[in-house]
């Protein structure tokens, strides 16, 4: 469960400062898959940050289940991450001269050795994001659909309480992205994992069960598909 | 068209009744094509003038049964063989709006923006059944609308050039 309330965010540049997140206030159920469109620059990518405890906000407060993110030390806020919170990016982010089992074993090692039930948990994670034989591929040698699935492994490895995701799919083509969010929408319906999208695309935002509509700093709409006229309002938002 | 090739499909592994037949022919076009019972019985009575399909008797419950002939399956295999036309009017929303052009529409504006509301809600609701049929294990389901929402980009795609074209 997320709830995020009243939360802001500025940018101090020299004399400048820049509020990109003007008072959010959101609430995400466990299990849900929900997706957050909104034009460039508009704050999606700030706001992911902020509910994965990458940055910290100016005002206001992040609960992730039950914790509050902004009222931790850096350090406790560094281990609930990596317990608790799985990222995946546009660019991957793998460590390139690893392999693909080192990759998706590193957010486990801070918590000391691997024992045999965390290789078999890696072996499955292999096999379920379908990278089956690729175990000791190193990840500069994948094709980018491939390494979104190692990142997706990685993510996952420690039973994230949520996968927060930005513009997974941004760097792929129409197929490989459709494979990449079947996948994830696998893991929302079969193991009920709550997933937070960053997207651009109304064909990857198709997967959620409800979308969130950003505009300059501010959730614009929050949509639910059972309302009646929400391909109206989706239309006129995307125009 | 679709039901003649519908028929001679279902009546390619097995011999069928006319009503299984509408059902195959139904689940055959998808979610939304449903036909009549009565577009099969005249396409059958075609079919049957033509020596495509034939007739073995009945089954146990007195239906008349159906059988594809030598004939059938030859011109099923080759209409499968044609490669489908793109570039025809035939496509409802593209002769609608070359109609619209043609009699320079004051309302072209509302209807490409109705157009993609229409193809948007499609998409939803299209991504959201493809992956329930996924998990379903409905692998041809699946495919055949990831297929649909192709299109369905390849429109929206389009009426954005012509909205960017028209400003
Ligand atoms: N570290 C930073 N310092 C200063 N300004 C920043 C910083 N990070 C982001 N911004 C500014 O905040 C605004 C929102 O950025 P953000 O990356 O959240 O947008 P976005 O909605 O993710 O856009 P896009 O769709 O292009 O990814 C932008 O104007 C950006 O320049
Ligand atoms: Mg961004």
């Amino acid at each position: 469960m997320i709830k995020v309330t009243n939360l802001t965010k500025e940018f101090v540049q020299g004399q400048e400062r820049t509020q990109v997140l003007k008072g959010i206030d959101l609430h995400i159920e466990e299990g849900e898959f929900v997706a957050i469109m909104g034009p460039s620059g508009s704050g999606k990518s700030t706001l992911l940050q902020l509910l994965g405890g990458l940055d910290v906000p100016t005002k206001g407060d992040i609960q992730v289940d039950q914790h509050f993110l902004n009222k931790m030390k850096e350090r406790e806020r560094t281990i609930f991450r990596r317990q608790k919170l799985g990222f995946i990016f546009q660019n991957y982010q793998l460590l390139p001269t690893l392999t693909v089992e080192e990759n998706i074993a590193f957010p486990l090692h801070a918590d000391g050795k691997l024992t045999n039930e965390k290789n078999k948990w890696i072996h499955e994670l292999i096999a379920s994001v379908g990278l089956e034989g690729l175990n000791r591929k190193r990840a500069n040698l994948l094709s980018g659909g491939q390494q979104q699935r190692v990142a997706i492994a990685r993510a996952l490895v420690n039973h994230p309480a949520v996968l927060l995701a930005d513009e997974p799919t941004g760097n792929l083509d129409r197929a490989k992205a459709e494979e990449i969010l079947v996948l994830l929408s696998t893991f929302h319906r079969r193991k009920k994992q709550t997933i937070v999208m960053v997207t651009h695309d109304i064909f990857a935002a198709g997967f959620a069960d409800h979308l969130i509509l950003f505009k300059d700093g501010v959730i614009d709409q929050v949509i639910s598909r059972k309302e009646e006229d929400y391909a109206k309002y989706l239309a006129n938002f995307m125009a | 068209m679709s039901v003649k090739y519908g028929i001679l499909t279902s009546l390619f592994r097995q011999r069928h009744h006319g009503y299984e037949l509408k059902l195959e022919v139904d689940s055959l076009l998808g979610i939304k094509g449903k036909i009549n019972p009565g577009q099969v019985y005249t396409t059958l009575d075609r079919l049957m003038r033509d020596q495509l399909v034939s007739s073995p008797g009945w089954d146990d419950q007195e239906r008349k049964l159906f059988q594809l002939e030598a004939r059938g399956k030859d011109e099923l295999e080759k209409w499968l063989l044609e490669p489908v036309p793109y570039y025809t009017a035939k496509e409802d929303f593209f002769f609608k709006w070359n109609c619209a052009r043609k009699i320079h529409f004051a309302q072209e504006k509302q209807m490409l923006e109705q157009q993609k509301e229409m193809i948007i809600k499609e998409v939803m609701e299209l991504t959201k059944l493809k992956t329930e049929l996924l998990l379903q294990g409905e692998e041809n389901k699946y495919l055949l609308i990831t297929g649909t929402l192709l299109h369905l980009e390849a429109d929206l795609n389009w009426i954005n050039q012509v909205e960017n074209r028209s400003r």
